[in-house]
């Protein structure tokens, strides 16, 4: 029998469960299936190699799970050119390499983090990721001094670790909202995934839907005359709901507005209920409007890539607006679509404005939204919000009085552009119930739901509800505190993604889009009487229900 | 969970009660060892529950959990309080044995706090006694680490399905097929 060194009183507290600890620097990566999101199919690269050349490379049967990732022979060159041609030409990009002070502000302030405890998730971890091959390729201390200031030698172990942790960012800026120096983490994020396409490494989730968009349009590469059937299909719905056949213009020409919104509403549950609150605002205030199927998808998923290609897609809207003859743009609920127009679009694609295009004014009320005067595009909650403040909207707010609300800022429209106050005073005027989460969880504070910048992909569901567990967190303070049932967001993205997380954080809560609730309310000339919600869902059982 | 209250009441509980607020809080310390180091000096001093959702679930499911360990009379009790921490942990990136090595450290924090001075009053055994509860706990903590791994993978099929709901109606109907838009809602 072996002999015990220590005693049984001793052995019996040598309990030890410490994880082995590394530096975080050396801990290696692992690519474990849930842990990355699919690579691209070859296909869809080759497209868009032709359709945007210099963008996207290597298209290839590959995975992240493999030792080979069937990188180009010459990949360090490809990042190391591709990292100098952008320091050249965004001086931004200089300054956050440069500026960083490591202060600690933004550590604690990203959901991943929050969530995951992943120090690499920290965002000046993150960003370190890229700093530190800056330091050694382009300062002078960095060649020099090497590991002692912080540079690291770019080893296809970095690369690789930039794929997981740059596809762990959301692009949703929390973290910049609290830097002293105002880093834009996001950008920082944009210009790794650039560099990483370059050597062909990057997802399926993101690069399908910018070839689809491309090609037809929308993001799941539907032929016009399907789009066509499927609007169709939401005009018979609303029918079937308020006995009323409405109009839905499509390719029109001479039209004063044209609207855009992510095509995701046109195919999802539950963006389709939105999409259809739309239609049925736009048939209530007579409002002289077009859709397009060549612009049918605002939401720009070339933001999550290389922004020639943010630009080429983003150049539809211009395009289209001209070819049909619209004088100025109407935009629906979307995130990062409303980014790339708040912060981007003038300057890539201003100039591409028509003769024919002037300052968004709304012809029910004459508000002239000076705002989108650069752009000639404009929110729809701000134009809502224009409508009920007039008196243009006849609403039942009673309809949605089953509806316990409480909104969730999307991450760009609240940090990208300062849209916080007219969702909200749209959602009181429709619903009577609604209350705020906590205040450092909404606002300019507001928590990502965990799938935004092209993550919102099933595979790595575990990464995004972890990283959705602040928003949830405080969704079901007010879930327990006030009985919320219903989380209201103005993003595509968020209501495919925030359906899960509220499932599995706060369940019973439901998501749903703010027009989804204005149409719900609304009440339109000539409808018959209404039982059931844009959902088909009748009022009594509803009702019925919250009583319970 | 059907006691009397003898096999409930072990003869540790009034000594563990009378300490278990620095139980609890070593407990906790032990738990927050899981994570790396940089996040445990971030999670341990930031007390806010929205801004810090696992340093605070922690803190609060290791007191609620002991609480519900020391009466022993409500396992559903027991489960909801475990839950808090289970479903994070269970979406957290670790593996199912690490993600639940949060239980035993409960025995851990005992055994320092407690097996000495029982040790020495010769009544280690009831100590041991009591670890047949911890034991217990970790039994219903796969329950709930297994509910929730179960619902993560039903929300991914979910997903799926929502993204095309339209066209998949579409189809149905254009083939004029009723029984398949029936089969459908299903």
């Amino acid at each position: 029998m072996a002999k015990f060194s220590k005693k049984p009183i001793e052995l019996l507290q040598s309990i030890d469960y410490t994880p082995p600890r590394t530096d975080w620097m050396s801990t290696p990566n692992d690519f474990s299936d849930g842990r990355y999101a699919y690579p691209a199919k070859p296909e869809k690269i080759e497209y868009l190699m032709k359709e945007l050349p210099g963008a996207f490379a290597n298209p290839r049967e590959w995975s992240p799970g493999d030792v080979d990732w069937k990188l180009p022979p010459n990949w360090k060159d490809i990042v190391h050119e591709g990292f100098k041609e952008r320091l050249n030409k965004y001086r931004s990009l200089k300054v956050f390499m440069d500026v960083c002070v490591r202060c600690g502000a933004c550590a604690d302030k990203c959901h991943f983090f929050i969530g995951s405890g992943d120090p690499k998730n920290m965002p000046v971890l993150r960003a370190e990721l890229m700093r530190s091959v800056y330091r050694k390729d382009f300062t002078l201390a960095g060649k020099i001094l090497g590991k002692l200031t912080g540079a690291r030698v770019m080893e296809e172990d970095v690369l690789k670790e930039w794929f997981l942790y740059f596809y762990q960012c959301t692009e949703c800026r929390r973290c910049s909202l609290f830097c002293p120096y105002g880093i834009d983490t996001a950008e920082i994020t944009m210009m790794a995934r650039e560099l990483l396409h370059l050597c062909g490494i990057n997802i399926n989730w993101i690069m399908e839907p910018v070839a689809n968009c491309n090609r037809t349009g929308n993001h799941l590469g539907i032929q016009p005359h399907a789009f066509k059937d499927i609007l169709d299909f939401m005009l018979d719905d609303i029918e079937a709901i308020t006995g009323k056949r409405i109009n839905a213009p499509l390719n029109e020409k001479g039209h004063e507005v044209i609207f855009i919104t992510p095509s995701g509403d046109v195919f999802a549950d539950p963006g389709i209920y939105t999409f259809m609150g739309y239609l049925m605002l736009f048939d209530a205030i007579g409002l002289d409007y077009t859709l397009s199927t060549y612009a049918s998808e605002g939401g720009n998923f070339g933001l999550f890539t290389n922004a020639d290609m943010m630009k080429k897609l983003n150049a539809k809207m211009y395009a289209e607006a001209n070819r049909l003859g619209a004088k100025w743009i109407l935009g629906g609920e979307c995130g990062h679509m409303w980014r790339v127009i708040n912060q981007y679009m003038d300057t890539m694609n201003g100039y591409l404005q028509g003769p024919q295009m002037s300052t968004p004014v709304s012809p029910i009320t004459g508000t002239v939204f000076g705002n989108a005067k650069q752009t000639k595009m404009v929110h729809i909650a701000e134009f809502t919000a224009d409508l009920i403040k007039h008196g243009k909207l006849n609403l039942d707010k009673s309809r949605n009085d089953y509806v316990k609300a409480t909104f969730h800022d999307s991450c760009n429209p609240a940090r990208g552009m300062g849209l916080l106050d007219e969702p909200r005073y749209v959602l009181k005027n429709v619903c009577n119930h609604f209350w705020d989460m906590p205040e450092n969880t909404i606002r300019e504070q507001t928590f990502c739901c965990a799938g935004g910048s092209g993550l919102n992909t099933d595979e790595i569901m575990e990464i995004r509800l972890r990283g959705g567990l602040p928003r949830g967190n405080a969704l079901k303070y007010v879930q327990d505190k006030h009985g919320v049932n219903t989380m209201a967001c103005v993003c595509a993205i968020d209501r495919a993604t925030l359906i899960p997380l509220a499932d599995y954080w706060a369940p019973g809560v439901r998501i749903t889009g703010l027009h989804e609730l204005v149409a719900n309310a609304l009440i339109l000339p000539g409808e018959g009487e209404r039982t059931m919600n844009l959902r088909q869902e009748e009022f009594e059982e509803l009702n019925a229900q919250e009583e319970e | 969970m059907a006691r009397t209250e003898d096999q409930r009441r072990s003869p540790l509980s009034d000594l563990l009660a009378s300490r278990r607020e620095p139980l609890a809080e070593r407990w906790t310390e032990l738990i927050f060892g899981t994570y790396p180091e940089e996040t445990q000096k971030v999670w341990a001093s930031n007390r806010d529950r929205f801004t810090n959702p696992v340093g605070e679930a922690v803190r609060q499911a290791s007191r609620e959990v002991l609480d519900r360990l020391l009466a022993w009379d409500d396992a559903e009790a027991l489960c909801r309080a475990l839950e808090r921490l289970v479903k994070i942990r269970a979406v957290q990136d670790f593996a199912p044995s690490v993600a639940l090595s949060f239980v035993f450290l409960l025995k851990k924090a005992l055994r320092e706090a407690f097996a000495g001075e029982l040790d020495a009053e010769g009544r280690l055994a009831e100590l041991l006694a009591f670890e047949t509860r911890i034991d217990n706990m970790a039994l219903l903590a796969f329950d709930v680490y297994f509910e929730s791994r179960r619902q993560v993978f039903e929300m991914r099929v979910k997903e799926v399905k929502r993204a095309h709901a339209n066209i998949v109606r579409l189809a149905n109907k254009t083939h004029g097929d009723s029984s398949a838009e029936e089969a459908g809602k299903a």
